[in-house]
């Protein structure tokens, strides 16, 4: 007994506890025995036989084949020194024993082999089962992230946690990391890689992955496609593993693993390393889409801003053209042919080249006001605004190209205030303004009416016209850049002017829409037969208490003298 | 008005665009002013010097030094009047100017007949400084002495800033009134730059007492997100 404890001992004894399991066999196969004798089953071998295996069993289950075996022999023993006649000796009476001594531990090896075996099957089920549960955690994380950092940093965090390695680092080629999308470096070998994200919680002493040689193994590994480090193939002298992150074309980056002191042999097994395997292909799994994503984003803008392109200069070479040929015809026409016109023609062609000057001035603006707004270069000049002084401003404009057209206006009965950028709101309504004109015949009338919404803390400023009218269903489109109305295809225009309003009202938190007119509304005279567009603009009063103050303070003031 | 002439008085053009030159010298000279002309800021201060323009009519974006730069120059020791052309859109540029000391401001592209009447207002200025006691305008009457405004015969009640603004605003009828101005010289030294509503407000009542339509007005005219014009009466 001693002798195979003694045994137990040495082969394990690197790992603490390993004789545990052998003294606690030694004390039931001891207890067992007592017990046997004491009750007096002395007489009927082939139970107590039976009883023996039990221990053998137990061991087998719980500690595995070592002490299974060990049990088995020290039962073995126990049997024949005690139950076998001659009793209290280890030498046999009748031979047949020898073989009951066999079969026993013939049973007892295969019974021990088989329950061993069945742990050591559950044991690797259930590490299967939490690397698929990891593996499943990570890929779900994957696919809900689409930006690279936060989905490699995560990566980092669920490789550490389910290995339980110290430090997990992942390298990418440089300038891959912000979506430029110029990772394109499968092979070449040259590319830079840069530490991309990594576990370890900063104020590390000495992080890991940043070192030369690091860097110099992860360029291997990412040149190679192979994994690299302590427990595979190459470079095992160096500490840490360091796995590839590869699809199949492409090698994305390199993941690096570096355990704690020491427990390299523990963390790197086999099954590990196929896990590892595992985390690398889905994380360059993941980094394709996000990659993908971006260059998918990158070209639907590329494919929009194209198409902007395209009408900016079918739109612009037109509307410039026009009045260019008009100008330039025009002064050719005066300079050569001075003496045959009539002083009554010479100041029609003047009036053109004016004209188709103003035309141009105006396009010119229209195109500094989209490029304003869309470079961000728009800044607000907030001030205190009075509708009525704006729409002065307004009708000033205006008044040189309105003609017949009678613009009617509806003011609240007091005063509105609001805050804004007055110059750009009277861009916003003379470009209303020009476009109610421009779509309604000459005779026509145009309302504009302005309320105070105070439930909404809003001042609603509609132009209605009675002209052309905006097709069922493009109300929105025509605020877009460059959409003409399909009604307005033989009236010229850029389509910009309503973009640039839009933009203006935006940058004030109100809102500009188009709207049918109300059915009601035809009153019979002029050419409106239930035709027509409003253009409906809300603006935010802004600090409506201030406004109230200011006002109420300067009608005090103003009655007092 | 466009037979008017210039009667020989003496425009100075600092301008680096020999095509907006070429238009104002052919013009001005039609309109028989003397025309002298600068193609840089360096050159239009000498010259300012040398020839005693009667007015200056000066271009913000010169080549060698801001147009601003010319301005507060020249305004060191002279008040001839100065007439700024600017580019649109630029109406910080304007103020800064118009504070400096320029007298007005015609924006890119301009139409002649405004930048001619832009020009006779300015001379009309010089002229005129002494002070009249009574200031008319179409229908409306300002008595500077006895402080009475008249519409149409009638008496219009105006409170004491009413009557200040509108003074500041007719005394330089024609002329450009910066908000920054008209706040320094009706509400004095104590004012802020916020206080621009106050002077919205008070310009919303006079309007009511003098226009027959404000939305329209006929006497006080707004230079969107600069200030104020008095218009002069046809």
């Amino acid at each position: 007994m001693d002798a195979a404890r003694g045994k137990g001992r040495g082969a394990h004894a690197a790992l603490p506890w390993a004789w545990l399991p052998y003294v606690s066999v030694t004390v039931v196969v001891v207890l067992l025995t007592v017990l046997l004798h004491a009750v007096g089953l002395g007489y009927d071998r082939v139970n107590i036989v039976l009883l023996y295996l039990f221990p053998v069993l137990f061991s087998a289950v719980y500690w595995g084949i070592g002490p299974s075996f060990y049990t088995a022999a020290i039962s073995v023993l126990a049997f024949d020194f005690f139950f076998v006649p001659p009793f209290f000796s280890f030498s046999v009476d009748d031979l047949r024993y020898l073989f009951s001594f066999f079969v026993y531990l013939a049973v007892a090896a295969l019974t021990a082999t088989l329950a061993a075996r069945l742990k050591l099957q559950l044991r690797y089920a259930r590490q299967r089962e939490a690397h698929t549960a990891s593996l499943y955690t990570l890929s779900r994380q994957m696919t809900a992230i689409s930006d690279l950092q936060t989905l490699l940093s995560n990566v980092c965090r669920q490789v550490s946690a389910t290995l339980d390695a110290a430090q997990v680092v992942i390298y990418l080629p440089r300038g891959s990391g912000n979506g430029s999308g110029s990772g394109d470096g499968s092979g070449t070998g040259e590319q830079e890689l840069q530490l991309a994200a990594t576990s370890s919680v900063s104020g590390d002493e000495a992080v890991f992955g940043s070192g030369e040689s690091e860097m110099v193994i992860a360029k291997w590994v990412f040149r190679h496609g192979e994994m690299a480090g302590r427990g595979s193939g190459t470079l095992r002298e160096y500490s840490g593993l360091y796995v590839p992150l590869r699809t199949e074309e492409r090698i994305y980056g390199v993941l690096a693993v570096q355990t704690a002191n020491g427990n390299e042999a523990a963390v790197f097994t086999q099954e590990n390393k196929r896990l590892l395997e595992a985390f690398g292909g889905l994380t360059a799994t993941a980094i394709a889409r996000v990659k993908l994503g971006e260059e998918a984003k990158l070209a639907h803008l590329t494919a929009e801003s194209e198409r902007l392109r395209t009408a900016l200069l079918d739109s612009v070479s037109h509307e410039l053209r026009t009045p260019l040929a008009t100008i330039i015809g025009s002064a050719t026409g005066l300079i050569e042919g001075e003496p045959i016109f009539s002083s009554a023609d010479r100041l029609e062609l003047l009036a053109t080249i004016r004209d188709g000057a103003l035309r141009m001035n105006r396009l010119v603006t229209n195109l500094l006001g989209m490029v304003k707004l869309e470079s961000g270069m728009l800044r607000l000049r907030m001030s205190f605004c009075d509708v009525e002084d704006m729409l002065g401003v307004v009708l000033a404009q205006v008044k040189n190209y309105q003609q017949h057209r009678r613009i009617r206006i509806q003011l609240p009965s007091h005063p509105s205030y609001f805050a804004g950028d007055e110059v750009l709101l009277e861009q916003v309504l003379v470009n209303v303004l020009s476009n109610a004109i421009k779509y309604s015949p000459d005779g026509s009338e145009i309302v504009i009416a302005v309320q105070e919404d105070t439930a909404s803390q809003q001042v609603i400023i509609t132009v209605a016209d009675e002209g052309l009218g905006i097709p069922k269903g493009e109300e929105e489109r025509i605020f877009e850049k460059f959409y003409r109305a399909s009604s307005a295809s033989h009236v010229t225009g850029t389509g910009l002017g309503l973009a640039i309003c839009k933009g203006i009202v935006e940058a004030h938190g109100g809102t500009i829409t188009a709207e049918q007119p109300a059915a009601a509304s035809g009153n019979g005279n002029g050419n409106g037969n239930g035709k027509g567009a409003v253009i409906r603009i809300a603006l935010p009063i802004g600090n409506r208490e201030a406004i109230d103050r200011m006002t109420a303070e300067e009608e005090r003031r103003s009655e007092d003298v | 008005m466009t037979a008017t002439g210039g009667n020989g008085a003496r425009i100075l053009v600092i301008d680096d665009e020999p095509q907006i030159v070429k238009l104002l010298r052919v013009t001005l000279q039609a309109h028989h002013f003397e025309v002298h002309e600068a193609a840089n800021g360096g050159t239009g201060i000498y010259q300012a010097s040398i020839v005693h323009p009667d007015l200056i009519v000066l271009d913000l974006g010169l080549p060698d030094m801001s147009g601003m730069e010319v301005l507060q120059r020249v305004r060191e020791w002279s008040r001839v009047p100065i007439i700024v052309l600017t580019a649109k859109e630029r109406e910080d540029d304007k103020i800064a100017a118009l504070d400096s000391g320029a007298d007005d401001y015609v924006t890119k592209p301009f139409g002649m007949g405004e930048l001619l009447a832009r020009i006779r207002v300015a001379l009309r200025h010089v002229a005129s400084s002494t002070n009249e006691p009574i200031l008319q305008f179409g229908g409306l009457k300002l008595d500077l002495a006895q402080r009475l405004v008249e519409l149409d015969g009638n008496r219009v009640k105006l409170t004491p800033t009413e009557y200040d603004l509108l003074k500041v605003l007719a005394s330089n009828a024609g002329k450009v009134i910066t908000q920054r101005q008209l706040l320094q010289q009706v509400w004095g030294g104590h004012h802020h730059e916020s206080d621009s509503h106050y002077l919205r407000i008070y310009i919303g009542h006079l309007r009511k007492k003098l226009e027959e339509d404000p939305t329209r007005p006929k006497f006080i005219e707004t230079e969107p997100g600069i200030g104020y014009r008095f218009l002069l009466q046809d």
